[in-house]
């Protein structure tokens, strides 16, 4: 009956000062959490969102990141042929993205429409019905969103208009489409009304002169190993446009969001200091409580060291048992603060900004334990180095 | 053949203490030998040193001058390590505030002492069982401290006093906390510990305490009167 269990059942002697302690503790750690989860998030759920669907290499256009800007790319088709002869390519596509309208009655609704070759894309997953067949000139893809603005399913029919004219209110290319199916499209923002057509019919669609342009072209190379090498070499046969692999996007992604790192930083670390100064005050009360119960323990025989693991253990438990609330609280924070940071306009509705993780939970774990044994050492230290006649004659007065 | 050492010896302690700039003399030169089997009570006024005499018979407060030897074992030539270790195994100590820990049961109480000695846990749980029904307290094994009356308590820091079988039991002030009723139980029982061999030191205010011992030792002003 030594150690944590014996650590577990003190903690029931004050139980309201214990509550309130295990609050406390249950609020720092779960700051810390949501500190640790958002400094690794980030860049997990950005790297998992990119390679979703295996395309491990974005070109663009010079300068640019991945609709970054309305910049498009000449010559796209040229591009994505000779990538597609490349033996260490397994699949290349071009990707056209353009706002657009589609007409309901008198009126336009505005939408946004991505040109895809059905045969190499990475931007969406089929939910229903059945997807465009390459070469498809009639069919369009609907993401929920629009499909409900629209009120379409499958089977209906969608007249998309483009190249519109803000003067006259008046397009000048119209097409009416045939709903193929209905997709989630991976890097949409929550609630963005998408539509998908082969890239040809985008290429109409779309406002400007030339035909043969694309936003973006995805690559999936035959290894993940070879990506580094082959983006290399893909830099140097395109030097007109840009090529970056995912870790590449991931690094200038973190550097945009540097500030998101160095807040978790500081405030996983001031939760850390509260943690250390809850227990720690906590624990030198509590010893300070027991001085006469510590000194009679010393008396009888109990070694120093005894003792010393005895308030260390208690710390420890005390710690682990808010550590434990901490996380569930943690887990429920950052799903809120989820929800509040991936409203941002612009931010694909898949991305999260608070992934836990296993090695995450590990590391909060294990800086929790390595806090609460920490805190528990200038108590238990008091504690050991107790005068025992001296405390014991206090006691008798 | 040399006889076998007295269990506790005192050789003129004096102890001081600093307090408020001036020295005072707790102890002005005690010497005491207690053979075994003896029941020794130690009397006096308030201030007159018995409880500091107490303290270092036990080895949990040391002299300023003179020396103690228990088995034959001279406690200042002991490091904090050692002199722990003798206070576990072979003293006995009994206390006006129980000091019982609350969290734990009776039972796991009097095993504390045999777990912080390495006693092995079954023959361990066999030794509280039977010193508690030694104490009367059999049926009140699994009762945490904090569900008995003081008497109870009292009577479960006697049964972890003698836990790992000490040579001498100290008790300071054992009947101090408790009312008359509940004195006389303990009383009766410091009685019946005396029978069956164990050696007894008490320092009480008690005068029914102190009339059962053996021996009467009367304390003034850090000294032995008689």
């Amino acid at each position: 009956m030594r150690g944590v269990a014996w650590g577990l059942r003190s903690l029931g002697r004050q139980p309201l000062r214990t509550a309130l302690s295990l609050a406390g503790i249950a609020v720092a750690a779960a700051m810390l959490l949501d500190m640790v989860m958002l400094s690794g998030g980030i860049d997990k759920s950005f790297s998992d969102l990119l390679l979703v669907r295996g395309y491990q290499l974005r070109l663009t256009p010079k300068g640019t990141l991945p609709f970054d800007t309305e910049a498009t790319m000449s010559r796209a088709s040229e591009i994505v042929r000779s990538l597609r002869r490349d033996p260490d390519v397994v699949a290349a596509g071009a990707v056209l993205g353009s706002s657009l309208y589609a007409r309901t009655g008198d009126s336009l609704v505005t939408l946004f429409g991505y040109g895809v070759e059905p045969e190499a894309q990475g931007l969406y997953e089929l939910t229903g019905g059945r997807d465009l067949a390459p070469g498809d000139t009639t069919g369009v893809l609907l993401g929920d969103p629009a499909a409900r603005r629209l009120g379409v399913g499958v089977g209906g029919t969608v007249t998309l208009v483009g190249r519109l004219d803000p003067q006259v209110a008046a397009a000048a290319v119209g097409r009416k489409l045939v709903v193929r199916g209905t997709v989630h499209w991976l890097y949409d923002p929550r609630d963005q009304p998408s539509v998908g057509t082969v890239l040809s019919v985008m290429q109409r669609l779309a406002p400007g002169t030339e035909d043969d342009r694309a936003s973006l072209i995805l690559v999936k190379a035959r290894a993940d190993a070879q990506v580094p090498a082959l983006a290399q070499r893909l830099r140097a046969k395109f030097p007109a446009v840009e090529v970056n692999s995912v870790t590449d996007l991931v690094a200038q992604f973190r550097d945009r969001l540097v500030y998101f790192r160095q807040l978790s930083y500081i405030l996983g670390s001031l939760s850390v200091i509260v943690t250390v100064l809850l227990v720690a005050t906590l624990m030198t009360i509590t010893v300070n409580e027991r001085l006469g119960e510590i000194a009679t323990l010393r008396a009888i025989g109990v070694a120093r060291a005894s003792i010393v693991r005895q308030v260390l253990a208690e710390g420890a438990a005390l710690t682990i048992a808010g550590g434990g609330l901490g996380i569930l609280l943690g887990l429920a924070t950052a799903r809120y603060l989820d929800a509040i940071l991936t409203s941002f306009p612009g931010l694909p509705a898949a991305f999260s900004f608070f992934v836990p993780r296993a090695d995450t939970l590990g590391v909060a774990a294990v800086v929790l334990c390595a806090t609460g044994v920490l805190a528990g050492l200038w108590p238990a230290w008091l504690a050991a180095r107790a005068p025992i006649a001296l405390t014991l004659r206090a006691e008798a007065t | 053949m040399t006889p076998p050492p007295a269990p506790l010896v005192a050789h003129d302690l004096r102890k001081d203490y600093p307090m408020d700039g001036e020295t005072v003399h707790a102890l002005r030169g005690v010497s005491l030998r207690v053979s075994e089997g003896d029941y020794v009570a130690i009397v006096g006024p308030s201030g007159s040193g018995k409880s500091t005499l107490l303290q270092l018979l036990g080895g949990i407060d040391t002299p300023s001058a003179g020396a103690v030897e228990l088995l034959g074992t001279r406690l200042d030539r002991l490091s904090d390590r050692e002199l722990t270790r003798l206070r576990l195994t072979r003293l006995g100590f009994v206390f006006q505030r129980f000091h019982l820990l609350p969290v734990l049961t009776a039972g796991e109480n009097v095993e504390l002492p045999m777990a912080e000695a390495g006693v092995p846990r079954a023959e361990r749980r066999a030794r509280a069982q039977e010193l508690l029904a030694y104490v009367g307290l059999e049926h009140r094994v699994k009762h945490r401290a904090t569900q008995l009356s003081g008497g109870e308590m009292q009577r479960v820091a006697i049964a972890r006093a003698l836990a790992n079988r000490p040579a001498v039991l100290l008790a300071d002030e054992p009947t101090g906390e408790l009312d008359a009723a509940t004195g006389r139980e303990i009383l009766e029982l410091f009685q019946r510990l005396n029978r069956d061999g164990t050696t007894l030191v008490v320092v009480t205010h008690d005068e029914r305490l102190a009339g059962q011992a053996g021996r009467v030792i009367h304390m003034l002003d850090g000294t032995i009167r008689d």
